[in-house]
């Protein structure tokens, strides 16, 4: 049997940064998404040391987040606000802060994705951001693939409408 | 703008990223939570309480090796004592005067040693030890009904040189009433023991000089008369 702790280590590796993405959209606050994506990867492992088989690992690490951000906006009685001057996109150590421009696009972008229904935020984050196989999203969903592949595709037009509005 | 321009952008999202340095330490904080003696995850959960048993029995074995060194006054001391009587448990009625005197001669060496090694503050505990022992050994001698043994009469003759020995080098009496009471049981018990042997002609003078030794009070003396006697009678 595989070392747990270095299986469990290859994954965060490999997803840490797709769910930290996929949370820091959703709750728009570094510090938020640090503690929602702590607790995802902490409940993972705990799942990992109690040998529960898990067979998509990524699915699973989206289905606990999305789940945490739920309760998240539940407990706090929360909406999912969207604003043009809230956090940065990014670590302003990454330097995007420094292409005004291209910033202040990127964030119209996000704040229009963030603005749409759960369903469509998903299904646009999923395939277009991460690239995911429908055939996942179509899981993560709880859809067949036909049904998800007219979901993204409403949800790109729906992007699209909010952006133009914008 | 087209689809195909609003899709570049959202790859663009991908900039997101999390601080490289959170990354890292979330990383150490969560695998951080597995327990830390890793050993015994090599084991069956229920051999914990055995391996903690058994790793409890090695220490408290330790303790007693490393505590048999110790002098009065010292942190270990008190559980050299516990050992010895621990010991004395699985002790037969018949071997008890025996031993008693063998924690005498124990105490005796102790004093001998913090005298040697000049450990004054030390020296009050051990003299209040040996004086314990010899209460002790007196207490249990009296109540003794056998103690002319072979074994019985070399601890005592062994006690009477170490303890004139100290006393020569501290320049005290050890023992005071303590030590009386001992060598008088001590003698009354031989004598009484050598009045019914057989014994020859020189050896009845000489018991008859220690009846007289114990009569004016000199229990040592007479002591050592029958020690002689009953080793010399074996």
């Amino acid at each position: 049997m595989p070392n747990p702790k270095k299986k469990f280590s290859k994954i965060y590796d490999k997803y840490v940064e797709q769910i930290y993405r996929f949370v820091f959209l959703k709750v728009n606050s570094q510090e938020v998404a640090q503690d929602l994506v702590s607790e995802t990867f902490l409940r993972c492992w705990g799942a990992f040391r109690n040998k529960k088989d898990i067979k998509n690992p990524r699915a699973f690490l989206y289905q606990i987040a999305r789940n945490l951000v739920i309760d998240y906006y539940r407990e706090k009685g929360k909406v999912v606000m969207v604003s043009a001057d809230s956090t940065p996109l990014v670590d302003p150590r990454e330097g995007l802060e420094e292409k005004t421009n291209k910033n202040l696009e990127l964030e119209r972008i996000k704040n229009c994705l963030t603005s749409l229904k759960e369903e469509y935020q998903n299904a646009i984050i999923w395939y277009y951001l991460e690239g995911l196989p429908v055939s996942e999203i179509a899981h993560l969903l709880g859809k067949n693939e036909g049904a998800t592949r007219v979901l993204i595709s409403r949800a790109l037009r729906a992007l699209k409408e909010k952006i133009s509005e914008a | 703008m087209t689809e195909k321009e609003i899709i570049s952008k959202i790859e663009q999202l991908r900039q997101i990223k999390p601080e490289k340095e959170w990354v890292a330490l979330t990383k150490e904080r969560i695998l951080g939570t597995e327990p830390k003696v890793k050993w015994l995850g090599l084991f069956d959960y229920q051999l914990k309480p055995i391996l903690a048993g058994a790793l409890m029995a090695l220490i408290v074995f330790g303790l007693f090796s490393v505590s048999q060194n110790s002098l009065p006054g010292d942190t270990l001391y008190p559980i050299k004592k516990i050992s010895e009587k621990g010991q004395a448990i699985f002790v037969s009625k018949n071997e008890e005067p025996k031993v008693k005197l063998e924690w005498v001669n124990k105490r005796l060496e102790e004093l001998k040693e913090v005298a040697l090694k000049n450990e004054t503050k030390k020296l009050p505990t051990a003299l209040k030890e040996t004086e314990n022992a010899l209460a002790e050994a007196a207490k249990g001698l009296v109540k003794s009904e056998n103690i002319a043994q072979k074994e019985v009469v070399e601890k005592a003759k062994e006690m009477i040189v170490k303890k004139e020995e100290i006393e020569k080098t501290l320049g005290v009496e050890i023992g005071g009433k303590e030590e009386e009471n001992l060598t008088k049981t001590l003698a009354e018990k031989l004598i009484d023991d050598l009045e019914n042997r057989n014994l020859t002609k020189e050896q009845k003078e000489v018991l008859e000089k220690a009846e007289e030794d114990f009569e004016n009070g000199k229990y040592q003396e007479a002591l050592l008369k029958v020690l002689e006697l009953s080793y010399n009678n074996e």
